[in-house]
């Protein structure tokens, strides 16, 4: 008998269910890495399973991680950020062609015979020492506007839904392209060795009308290997897909199994020499401590009763927006390098004032104390937050126009978006729209240059960073030669 | 050997430093192309300082500021001085392009200049020649031409190859790769067992014969084919097409020639009087994505539609990246943007909407009855045509005195009319909540309380048929009783099942189960009444509502029916009602009081000259001919009969109807490909934007190639003479491309690496001789796939063994030179069925919709849109749970974890190589998911009920039948260690014993203990984790 099979053979026979067995399986996998070469390239590497490209970050990064708030339908952005006090006057006028440009609109409103302006109902106050405008909407989110900068000037090619949704998240309408997390996941890699470096949350949401779907494309690696992509972290089932062990087996089972697996494996690869078996060998023992870490993870239990009350009442109740905030910090905190929040329910054609209010209600506590925890805990100077959607709403009202109720549709012009954290300047305003938030006047942003300063805060030069497929070197912010925002970053 | 393929090799760079042979295609050209091009390559649009360096003749001319190039002078060449300028103004590449030369590459570049600077046309877009076959001398590796050339290439680098692998690992090998599934014990024995000196061909050959390598080959084509269940876009619903994914099996089953497996998936429509088969084929071009999505511009989607087809096309056949020319030249390619246009000017003109209306049957679509059902359908056609004429020449002949008009009036009478059965009355408008057409079960597939068929509702969600619009008059008669009969699915009942009518009173809704599920109004009221829990599971029930629970009085109308259900299955039979009425107010006794219930509405298949005289009612004048024409139209159609012959009339046209109706509506079908009878007019599409036609272009084909072969010059070319042309001897592409798609499949990876790009931006190929040898050898075979790929398995490349030496590695850890056999882990289709193959669980039928099998819970569910009919996941039961994996059904936008935990691509776009990834999400999948620990339970009842008495004799079982062998002693000896452990351990804790043996659907067969079961299942589960299981050794 082999020696080294013989020795490891002897540990078996003494441990075997015995209460060391968990540390037996750490230290035989540490002898496996002992043994490769790959252990020697996860040594250079710190020992992180999930090391960055060599080369990566370019530069010293700002941020090391980033929770990205997806608010899916397209919320209005003249009802939350962009403050167009002028169009009270315009109430139920036509939206002046000066304005429109003849620019194109979507079939569900190209047929209205009228497209009379609906100015927001909502009132707006100025905020923190920047003096801020935001809608009373989100009361909680307009005391952080110092941390906050805001572009008002993000605009898209797309103008529905899929389509927009896959741009702003992959950087390309057409599927088929890695999304930003993958990107940055392929990057950069993971910090944590026991969680995965790209997770994914989508929460419940409270508006009334039929929520546009979300695609698995927004959180997938493309072409990229898919263990770039996002790992859904779901509040319905187990956490993470098939996380626990089925029924009647335990956790000493499971160690029990894993221990004579990897020596079988082992011995599998002394005989073939594929390294292959070697990486297999760790995954398993990743998958084992995912086990343990994931559980860990969706407790809160741990956190104090201030924290949660921070959040509001919703973190209790699992899956919600403010549950799923909170475990955003948790995952940021454990060192998970992209959390992805995609919250349903902003597309608001008809009963706009309505469901946008729920919905307001779902984020904006959670939103202000994401950023508070943040801070406190002194993440917020090396996570990045991003909070936006597809795309904006549409100035004239869809439908019925009255004072209490209006509809918007889609207006992929001009929309807004947020960043605070790592990297950012707070307390700016960038970009400017007309004063119909129809066309942007000063200062545009494409979606791409906005995920191009991203990966800037990140330490990540967009233009290197590149993947080469179907004959091209392929990009997160594409070939219209996107810019980073240097107005952005602090 | 070149330098390009050495470096890229990992081979020290000095060892290779002398090597002259520099290679324009090979070596110089991906160079250019990375580093170059962008700027000074094709794209007109993009080229900058006017200079173009892909083109020799615009190279090497004289400028203003000197000779770009200058054959034989580094000193003259400006292109080579500006490469080693260190002032940043003037080198070349630019900094701000990011894309600098490397030492090796600059020496490359020296090289090429001072040997001369000699272009060649990109290696590609010359036609494969077949080349003289290298002479070596070694003992098995001179037979096959393969073997000859992959081992001169071998010994050129100082390679040996290895042995011949075992023959448990050649078999296991071979049946993967060639069947998706492992040997059985018996196959591993006979073939061990076989001494003819061809048993290793015999084998190969037993697989290529089996049904099972149609289904293993199809499933590699369905990823080029970007096929699925799911539109892909928006609310993802689901399509029709499975009958295309059938078709490609059944395609490489009985091994079409690829030249026809291509004209028919291409342009099947084309051919003179296509079958049945070549429409099915024609899917191809059917299944990319498409959307319906509100606000959505027609134009754009018909644009991008095209646009997909034709980047497909020459991606799959071409292995070109399109999409590039889409925006604007070609930066690498010689393809133009006009030439891009002029293919998908190809592909412009489809019949296909812009808007696929999120139905599973969007046109142009193919019903698919086979020859027994063609013949049926004719005979029942007649039947009802038949039957009908005889009911309206009886009605026409009938002594009728109208009710209403006798004196006296007639008392009252029973009355007791069926209402819904096999169809809904006649002329009835159906509306289904799933937006697809309703769905029913036909006798004698399934067992109906009544008539045909029944209505079947299926969804996790709420799920209504609703019909209204009724050709006929429904009244409620006094004293009313309704009878319904309904069968709750025994496995998925629903939380409520609901009848509603919509009465001249208001809606009425009968509800059993949770009233709160379904329906509107308040709950007890008529709105919205709750009759209790659902009716007893897995049978047919008859179910009662009354008219006073409803308070319905007699006389009232009723315009529309729906039943309804929420979250699960539940099927719908005849629904009639009884009580009584005056005839003179029954608008089916009294043509008057009918005559007047139409009045102001539409009334379906009455004749068009009648339709504005009954619409007026019975009060406003009209000719006598109309009125009786009019009366016998109603006797015909309405009129319940009073006297036996007329029923008996009546009865056998209902019948007929309905069974015309059940195998018409139960008929398959799926999408197909077809034109417009006037092609659309296409343009390059500026800035490949929908909105900005430029130039108008012709069908037509890119330059580089060989020119289209039109018998009439002035004819418009269609999709038929593209896909000839593609297939034609001088076309340099689809054999290479094809050949080395095959050869990825077997060997794991490309002889081009970038099986997807062919063009100056993909890796060159290893063995170019090679590649060119077998492109030929594949298309003078007549396309003969199974006979490629039989010379595929039976190269001595193939049959090494897969050991990886340290120092072989270090020169080629990649194995792209063959010094060893091919080893990888399976693709996510083969793990599964993997499992359930050897557990004994699978079921090998073959074909039909795609099946729905265990599946976590929110998958679908939180990506789904509110309306989607995809977005609550309902699994199905019974064998459907173990059918082989290219039967499941895939949603795009939330594919199947099985599949894309494992690199299973989504479908959305064509997918010419998957990753190989090895995560720790795929270990707790293997370990956790309850298809794969069932199978471990299944596989250990079958160990201990087949495996014999002793452990060693057990475990020896389950080794022979996973990994085609015994296990070693060192196996053994850990193994009996697990075993004994989980039998201590669950022989001392029963209760969860037992519920390791209960996990899945499957019942439990063996009569062993619990406790021994839930040892060996854990076993089980323990060699279905191995690394050899799961890679094709």
């Amino acid at each position: 008998m082999h020696p080294y099979f013989e020795h490891d053979l002897a540990q078996t026979r003494r441990q075997f269910f015995g209460s060391t067995g968990v540390r037996l399986g750490a230290a035989a996998l540490a002898g496996v890495l002992a043994n490769s070469g790959s252990a020697s390239a996860a040594d250079a590497t710190g020992g992180k399973v999930h090391p960055a490209l060599p080369g990566f970050p370019h530069f010293p990064p700002k941020a090391k991680s980033v929770i990205y708030l997806h608010m899916n339908g397209g919320p209005a952005q003249m009802d939350l950020w962009d403050y167009k006090p002028g169009l009270n006057e315009y109430f139920d006028k036509d939206l002046p062609d000066s304005v429109r440009q003849n620019q194109r609109i979507t079939t569900m409103t190209s047929g209205q015979k009228r497209l009379p302006v609906a100015p927001s109902k909502f009132k707006f106050a100025q905020h923190g020492q920047c003096g801020r405008w935001v809608s009373e909407l989100l009361p909680h989110t307009a005391q952080h506007v110092d941390k906050i900068a805001l572009v008002k000037s993000v605009h898209t090619n797309a103008i529905n839904h899929d389509p927009a949704c896959t741009f702003v998240m992959t950087g390309s309408e057409v599927p088929g392209k890695p999304s930003l997390g993958s990107w940055v996941s392929y990057g950069l890699g993971a910090e944590t060795n026991n969680l995965p470096s790209f997770v994914v949350l989508t929460p419940t949401w409270s508006a009334k009308a039929a929520a546009q779907a979300l695609f698995t494309r927004m959180w997938s690696s493309g072409f990229l290997a898919t263990s770039y992509s996002g790992v859904a972290l779901r509040s319905v089932g187990d956490p993470v897909l098939y996380i626990q062990n089925p029924p009647g087996v335990e956790s000493r089972d499971r160690r029990a199994m894993l221990d004579v697996l990897s020596k079988l494996n082992q011995r599998q690869f002394q005989e073939l020499g594929d390294p292959e078996i070697q990486a297999r060998i760790a995954q398993y023992e990743m998958a084992f401590r995912m086990q343990g870490s994931v559980p860990e993870l969706v407790d809160l239990k741990g956190e104090t009763k201030e924290t949660l009350e921070a959040y509001g009442p919703d973190v209790n109740t699992p899956g919600t927006f403010a549950a799923s905030a909170l475990l955003a910090r948790r995952l940021v905190e454990r060192g998970v390098r992209v959390v992805q929040l995609l919250h349903r329910g902003w597309d608001q054609h008809g009963n706009l004032p309505g469901d946008i209010t729920l919905q307001c209600r779902d984020v904006d506590q959670p939103c202000g104390a994401l950023l508070n925890d943040l801070k406190q805990r002194g993440l917020l100077d090396t996570t990045l937050v991003v909070w936006g959607g597809e795309f904006g709403r549409t100035v004239y009202s869809q439908g019925q126009l009255t004072k209490e109720t209006y509809g918007r549709d889609h207006h992929p012009r001009n929309f807004c978006m947020w960043m605070a954290g790592g990297g950012i300047k707070g307390g700016i305003s960038f970009g400017e729209t007309d004063d119909f938030s129809y066309n942007v006047v000063e200062n545009p942003a494409n979606v791409n240059d906005l995920n191009a300063t991203i990966l800037h805060c990140l330490g990540i030069d967009h233009e290197r960073f590149t993947y080469k497929f179907q004959g091209l070197e392929q990009r997160l912010t594409g070939v219209e030669g996107p810019k980073i925002i240097p107005e952005l970053l602090a | 050997m070149s330098l390009a393929s050495l470096l890229s090799l990992g081979l020290p760079f000095a060892a290779v430093f002398a090597a002259d042979d520099v290679k324009f295609g090979r070596d110089v050209l991906p160079i250019l192309s990375a580093h170059c091009f962008a700027c000074h390559g094709p794209d007109a649009g993009a080229r900058k300082g006017d200079l173009r360096l892909d083109e020799p003749e615009a190279a090497f001319a004289k400028r203003d500021s000197g000779t770009p190039l200058k054959a034989g002078s580094l000193d003259e060449s400006e292109v080579w001085q500006r490469i080693i300028s260190t002032d940043e103004s003037t080198v070349m590449p630019p900094p701000a392009a990011k894309k600098p030369l490397t030492e090796a590459q600059k020496e490359i570049l020296r090289k090429w200049i001072e040997q001369g600077a000699k272009y060649q046309k990109h290696w590609a877009f010359d036609p494969p020649v077949k080349s003289e076959l290298p002479v070596v001398n070694r003992p098995g590796w001179q037979e096959n031409p393969i073997d000859r050339f992959l081992l001169a290439r071998l010994q050129q680098a100082g390679l040996e190859p290895r042995p011949e692998a075992s023959r448990s690992t050649l078999i296991r090998r071979v049946a993967f790769a060639l069947t998706g599934l492992p040997p059985t014990p018996a196959e591993v024995e006979q073939y061990e067992k076989d001494a003819a000196p061809n048993a290793y061909e015999n084998m190969v050959d037993r697989y290529l014969a089996s049904p099972r390598y149609g289904e293993e080959m199809a499933r590699h084509w369905l990823d080029v084919a970007r096929y699925a269940d799911t539109h892909g876009l928006h609310l993802d619903n689901v399509r029709e097409m499975w009958a295309y994914r059938d078709w490609v099996i059944g395609a490489f089953n009985r091994n079409l020639p690829f030249d026809q497996f291509t004209i028919e998936q291409l342009a099947g429509d084309k051919l003179p009087n296509p079958t049945r088969d070549q429409l099915i084929a024609t899917g191809f071009n059917r299944c990319n994505v498409t959307t319906s999505e509100g606000g959505s511009i027609d134009s754009e989607f018909l644009f991008r539609y095209a646009v997909d087809r034709t980047s497909t096309t020459i991606q799959a056949w071409m292995g070109l990246t399109g999409g590039c020319a889409v925006c604007h030249d070609h930066k690498y390619d010689p393809l133009t943007s006009r030439e891009y246009y002029s293919l998908y000017s190809f592909f412009y003109s489809s019949a296909d909407p812009a808007m696929d209306r999120n139905i599973n049957t969007t046109d142009p679509f193919l019903r698919l009855p086979d020859a027994d059902q063609e013949r049926d359908l004719a005979a029942l056609r007649a039947a009802e045509q038949q039957a009908k004429q005889a009911l309206d020449e009886l009605t026409a002949k009938l002594e009728f005195v109208d009710p209403a008009e006798a004196n006296p009036a007639p008392v009252k009478r029973p009355v007791s009319d069926v209402w819904f059965d096999d169809l809904f009355p006649a002329g009835a408008r159906l509306n289904c909540s799933s937006r697809n057409a309703s769905v029913w079960s036909n006798a004698p597939q399934t067992t109906v309380a009544s008539g045909v068929r029944a209505l079947r509702q299926s969804f996790a969600s709420n799920y209504t048929d609703k019909a209204e619009n009724f050709g006929v008059s429904l009244v409620v008669p006094e004293q009313a009783r309704f009878h319904v009969f309904a069968k709750v699915d025994a496995n998925e009942p629903p939380q409520a099942i609901m009848l509603e009518l919509q009465t001249s009173k208001g809606t009425r809704r009968a509800i059993w189960g949770n009233p709160e599920k379904i329906g509107g109004g308040q709950v007890g009221t008529p709105e919205r009444l709750s009759l209790g829990d659902l009716p007893a599971k897995g049978q047919w029930i008859l179910l009662e509502v009354t008219g006073e629970q409803w308070q319905l009085s007699g006389g009232e109308a009723v315009r529309g029916i729906t039943f309804g259900q929420f979250g699960g299955i539940v099927e719908w039979d005849r629904l009639s009602v009884s009580g009584e009425l005056a005839p003179a107010i029954d608008p089916r006794a009294s043509f008057r009081a009918w005559w007047n219930d139409r009045k102001g509405i539409e009334t379906p298949g009455v004749p068009g000259d009648l339709a504005a005289a009954l619409r007026d009612g019975p009060d406003k004048e009209t000719t006598p001919e109309i009125r009786t024409r009019l009366r016998n139209f109603f006797l015909s159609s309405s009129a319940r009969p009073t006297n036996a012959d007329w029923k008996l009339a009546r009865n056998r046209y209902d019948f007929a109807l309905a069974q015309r109706v059940a195998l018409e509506e139960g008929l398959p079908g799926t999408f197909i490909f077809k034109d417009l009878d006037q092609p659309r007019d296409a343009f390059v599409m500026t800035r490949g934007q929908y909105d900005k036609p430029g130039q108008k272009v012709e069908p037509t084909v890119p330059a580089i190639f060989p020119a289209l072969k039109l018998d009439d010059p002035a004819r418009r070319p269609n999709r038929l003479d593209l896909a000839k042309w593609l297939m034609s001897p001088d076309h340099p592409l689809p054999a290479r491309v094809t050949v080395n798609r095959l050869w990825q499949q077997f060997f794991g990876m490309g002889i081009v690496k970038t099986s997807d790009d062919f063009g100056a931006q993909g890796e060159p190929p290893t063995h170019p001789e090679l590649l060119d040898w077998m492109a030929v050898q594949y298309r003078e075979s007549g396309w003969n796939t199974k006979a490629f790929v039989k010379l595929l398995l039976t190269s001595s490349a193939f049959r090494q063994d897969g050991k990886v030496l340290p120092e072989v590695f270090a020169k080629d850890p990649e194995n792209r030179l063959y010094a060893r056999g091919p080893r990888f882990r399976l693709d996510a289709e083969q793990i599964r069925d993997n499992s359930l193959f050897v557990s004994g669980l699978i079921r090998l039928k073959m074909g039909g919709p795609g099946v729905r099998p265990y599946q976590p819970p929110n998958i679908w569910e939180p990506v789904g849109y509110a309306d989607s009919n995809t977005r609550f996941y309902l699994q199905d039961h019974g064998e459907s749970l173990y059918r082989r994996s290219v039967y499941c059904f895939l949603k795009r936008t939330a594919p199947p974890p099985f599949m894309s935990n494992f690199d299973g691509p989504n479908r959305e776009q064509l997918c010419a190589r998957r990753e190989r990834t090895n995560t720790p999400l795929q270990a707790l999948q293997l370990m956790n998911d309850t298809q794969q620990f069932e199978a471990a339970r299944a596989f250990a009842e079958r160990i201990l009920e087949q495996g014999g008495k002793t452990t060693d004799e057990r475990l020896r079982y389950a080794y022979i039948t996973v990994l085609s062998r015994p296990p070693a002693e060192q196996e053994l000896v850990l193994l009996r260690e697990a075993v004994a452990g989980y039998q201590e351990r669950y022989s001392a804790d029963l209760p969860s014993a037992d519920k390791v043996v209960r996990v899945g659907e499957s019942r439990l067969k063996s009569g062993a203990s619990v406790p021994e079961l839930a040892a060996w299942t854990l076993v089980s589960n323990l060699i279905l984790n191995l690394d050899e299981t799961v890679t094709r050794n």
